[in-house]
This record gives structure tokens, sequence and C-alpha cells, in this order.
């Protein structure tokens, strides 16, 4: 067994690091906003983990936990403005936070490297931690997404002005949406400087948003398990199609234009769908189709 | 020397423009962003180079250049928009961000694969490298071609949206879909078309932009969307008079702060920009809609 997963690690590394992105991009989605800000949260996060550990000689612990509230404070900050907007506009905006902030890294040589990248991270981070890390951001949107915030969560995202007549204060769980949203992107951002020794601006740039915006909207965006979902079949993709190693962005590029057009909900909730949609046919509560709008 | 950067920064902003134009023409129509719309933009790139490698002149490539592109932009709104007309616009908005971006993938890696990534260049002379001067500036032939072309596609394309039946129809449906529908518009008519001119303009500009660059590589696409987003937003998305501000803009403001900023800190610059006229203005400094011809004759 362990002569198969040896080889194999980076890509549970990959899996485990890319569902944490994931799930900080899944929870604002939940929320009902349209922001690409987690790369941004997690350049954040990464950045002052590898600082703080490499500059200033702090515990690599303490670092990642720094790091996390970083990202977990610029998620407050961000969140007034991106209120003020929404669907496509709160993405461009974002985005821009995004981009913004990778220019600023290349710009500050002296503190991040610039363009020339910032090394001599010292590796420290596991798959253990990585995984366990994943585990508990999981329980806890799981948690939180049982209860009443979760409940507030669909009610924004479905119809802001009846959850607002219903007593959601919409204002208050957007902000509590980002600042999750902040923290565990800076979390893992902070995990995964202190896995792969440097790091470069280019790393949160607009692919890595994509690539996270796909896992979300892949694997499915209500459900915890979704953005795991989603990941796994981003990461082993090119490993299942090595032979067709050459073509990889061209399968990539196909699955994401066919998942939308056969499965737009996403893999995982897509069947969840059904499978409770069969459940209340079969109790002779519904008529067995799918219902065409699931916001 | 105020006076040379200007002027280069309204022939990119020219070209900016073109490219915004597709991009909100979609966004005014479809309520959707086309994410591909960078990918249609270098395969008119590659098909302008292919065409003059061949042999063709450069009044010849570019409306085959526009022609192909054109028809790939219609194979997007096929394989990644058409499906998914169905859905709610909140859901929609999402997956066709998303299926937009793995259709632009399969474009790439076509143009990957054609160019075995290489970076490739406009055979020499292919625009002719006098400059003439006047009143002190510099202008190439190319700026002069840019522009012209800029110029010409914006009048054409104005001419078409405010001023033919077809255009009408249109722009009907981007006012209200199911009443155009009501009133005998072929929706799928109009969004081949809409797609096709989006395309068109896109493959204009890769041209444009491969010639001045002299260097056409599949990924050439990438950095012109995101920049293409601070034109649209400062015109206002779905603003046709407003695109064509908003390149303007966006070339003159890259031109001059290129000119006394360090490099590094431009992008940082117009993406702030970008972020502060989505808090000031979200519907953009010129808002219009495309229902509305700017002149209030229909």
């Amino acid at each position: 067994m362990m002569s198969f997963i040896t080889p194999h690690l980076p890509l549970l590394d990959l899996i485990f690091i890319g569902t944490g992105y994931a799930l900080s991009q899944a929870i604002v989605f939940r929320a009902g906003t349209f922001s690409v800000a987690t790369s941004g949260f997690a350049a954040l996060g990464a950045y002052a983990a590898a600082i703080l550990t490499v500059k200033h000689g702090l515990h690599p612990a303490v670092a990642v936990g720094l790091g996390t509230l970083l990202g977990l404070l610029c998620g407050l900050l961000l969140s007034a403005p991106l209120a003020r907007l929404r669907g496509v506009y709160q993405a461009i905006a974002s985005l821009a936070f995004v981009e913004i902030l990778v220019a600023l890294i290349l710009f500050f040589e002296e503190l991040t490297g610039g363009p020339l990248g910032f090394h001599n991270i010292p590796r420290v981070v596991t798959p253990w931690i990585l995984f366990f890390a994943m585990l508990a951001t999981m329980a806890l949107l799981t948690l939180l997404g049982q209860g009443g915030i979760g409940r507030a969560f669909d009610a924004m995202r479905q119809d802001p002005p009846v959850a607002a007549s219903l007593g959601v204060n919409p204002a208050r769980y957007h902000v509590l949406s980002f600042a999750l949203s902040g923290a565990i992107a800076g979390l893992f951002g902070g995990l995964d400087a202190l896995r792969n020794f440097s790091l470069t601006a280019e790393q949160f740039g607009f692919s890595i948003l994509i690539g996270t915006l796909s896992a979300v909207v892949l694997g499915g965006r209500r459900a915890v398990l979704g953005p795991l979902v989603g990941t796994t079949i981003l990461v082993l993709l090119p490993e299942i199609f090595r032979p067709l190693a050459d073509y990889r962005q061209a399968v990539y590029g196909l699955l994401l234009v066919v998942v939308m057009a056969f499965l737009p909900f996403g893999v995982y909730d897509t069947i969840v769908m059904k499978l409770h949609n069969r459940r209340l046919a079969r109790a002779g509560m519904l008529a067995p189709k799918v219902p065409k709008a699931m916001t | 020397m105020i006076a040379q950067q200007v002027l280069n920064g309204l022939v990119l902003g020219g070209v900016y423009a073109l490219f915004a134009l597709g991009f909100t023409l979609i966004f005014g129509i479809h309520r959707i962003m086309n994410m591909a719309h960078g990918a249609v933009f270098m395969s008119g790139a590659f098909i302008g180079l292919f065409m003059v490698r061949i042999g063709l002149p450069i009044w010849a490539a570019l409306p085959i250049a526009m022609f192909g592109a054109g028809l790939i932009s219609i194979f997007v709104e096929v394989i990644a928009f058409k499906p998914l007309r169905k859905l709610a616009l909140a859901d929609a908005e999402l997956a066709s961000v998303i299926s937009s971006i793995g259709a632009g993938l399969i474009i790439l890696s076509v143009g990957q694969y054609v160019s075995k990534t290489q970076t490739m260049r406009f055979p020499f002379g292919t625009v002719p490298i006098d400059a003439i001067v006047v009143l002190g500036l510099r202008v190439t032939m190319l700026q002069l071609l840019m522009l012209g072309v800029a110029v010409l596609m914006v009048a054409l394309l104005a001419y078409y949206l405010y001023r033919t039946p077809q255009g009408r129809q249109i722009r009907a449906v981007a006012g209200n879909y199911r009443a155009a529908q009501l009133l005998g518009v072929n929706p799928n008519a109009i969004f081949y078309q809409t797609f096709f001119l989006s395309g068109a303009l896109a493959g204009a500009a890769g041209v444009m932009v491969g010639l001045a660059f002299n260097a056409v590589q599949f990924l050439m696409g990438e950095p012109f969307l995101l920049k293409a987003f601070v034109a649209i937003i400062l015109g206002g998305l779905g603003s046709v008079p407003g695109a064509l501000i908003g390149g303007l803009v966006l070339g003159l403001l890259q031109s001059l702060s290129g000119a006394y900023l360090p490099a590094l800190l431009v992008d940082a610059v117009i993406f702030l920009l970008l972020f502060v006229i989505l808090m000031v203005r979200p519907d953009g400094l010129f808002a219009q809609s495309m229902t509305e011809s700017p002149t209030k004759r229909v």
C-alpha cells in the first residue's frame, strides 16, 4: 500500500491544499457573493508565513497563525466594498484586488523577493498536517453550514430581499463569509509556503484563481464535499491522461465545458440533488425531474 | 515628448477598444462574461500571421483573420453558452464563466499545438516601416494602420448596430429577450451574429497587436483580457460607446504611466483604478445602455 502511495505524495499535497483554497472560495459562493479573492488572501497568508519564519525567526506554527489572521483581516476589509456590488461586478472587483496584490508583491522586492521569488523557506509542513487542516476546515464548515448560519447563507444566495424580510442581516453574514474565506485561504496559503521551499507571485495570479474557481464549480458549490471532489478531479486528471500530456489543456477545457453543459451545478451537487429527488419521487412527493433552478 | 506618448497611447487604446467592444457586445446582449475572448483574439492573430506567411498582403490577411476569428467565436457560443441558456441567470453567470474558460483552453491548446509553443513573428516588411513626421511627431505606417483599422471597425459596428434593421434586432434582444422573440426576432440568429461580430473585432485586434509587438504566441490573450476589464468597466459594462472611450483612456493611461512610473507599478495603478471606479461608479463613467442610440434615433 505504502509503495503505491509514496510516489504520489505530492499529488496528495496538491489535493489537500487545493481543497483548502476551494473551500475558501465555496464559502463566499454559498453566501451568494461572486468574489474570486481567495488567491489574494492565500498570497497574503503565504508571504506572511514565509517572511515571518525566514526573516524574523518565528516558529512556523505562529507564523502560519499570523498569516491566517492577516487573511481574516483582509477578508473583513474587502467585504465592505464588495457588498456594494453584485454578480460579475464583484468578480471583476475581486479580480482587481488579486492583480493589485500580485503587482505589489512584485514591486516590494526587499520584502518579498520580487520577480525572483522568495526562497530558502524551511520545509516543515507534512502531508498529515495538510490532511488534518483540510479535515478540520471541512468539519468547521459542515458544523456552521448545518446550523442557522448555513440557512442564513442559503437564504441570502437564493433571494436577498426575502432573507432580509425573514430577519437575516445580510451585512453581518456577508462579513462573516468573507472573514471565513480570508482565514481559510490565509491558513492554506501559509501551509503552502512552508511546504515548498520557495514562493513566487505568479503562483497566486490569474491561473490559480481560475483553477480554484473551476474546482468549486466543477465539484459543486453547495455541499462541503463538492470542493474536495472538484479539486481531486482536476489534480488527478493530468495523471490519468498522462499519455495525452500534450493535450492536457484541451482535455481540461473539454472537461469544464462538458461538466457545465450536463451537470451545471457541479458533479457532487447534481448527484445529491438527483438522489434527493428520486427519494422524494418514490415517496410520491414530487414528479421525478430535476428542478431547473437550484440557486 | 508628452505629445508622442499621447499619440502612442491613443494607438494602443484603439486596439484595446476593439478588444473591449467585442467583449462588451456579448455582455450587453447575454449578460455573461465571455472568458474565451482572449483566446479568440489569439486565434485572429494566428490566422492573420499564417495568411501573411503564405504570401497574402496585410490588407487581404486582415479580413480573413477577422472572418476566421468570428467563426471561432461562434464555436465558443455553441459549445460553451448555448447549453447553459436554460439555466436561471444567477446560475448561468457562474457556469458560463467556467465553460467559457474551458472553451478558451481548448482554443489555446490548438494554438499551442500549431505554434509548437514558439513565439512567431510577421515577416519583415509586412507593413512598410517608413515613418512620417507630422507637427514634430513621429508616426509610423503601422500606427496609422492601427488607428485606421480601429476607427473603421468602430464606425462600421456603430452603423450596423444603430442604423440597420439587423442592428435594431440585436438591440431589441439586448433590451428584452422575450419581447423581441414575441415580435418575431429569431434569438439564435442574433446570438450567432453577435458572437461573430465580437470575434471579428477580437480578430482584428489580434492582428494589430501581433503586428505592433511583432510577437504572436498562444498566451497573448490573457493579459489583454485582464486589461480589457479595466476599459470595459471604465466605460460601463455592456455599453458600446463606453468601451470605445474606456479603451482609449486605458491606452493613454498605460502609455503615460509607463513613461513616468516604475514598470512594475503600472499594473498596480491600472487595477487600483479599476477597483476605485467599481466602488464609485459601478455602471461606468459613461453609463449608457445598448438599447439606446447615442444619437436618440432608432
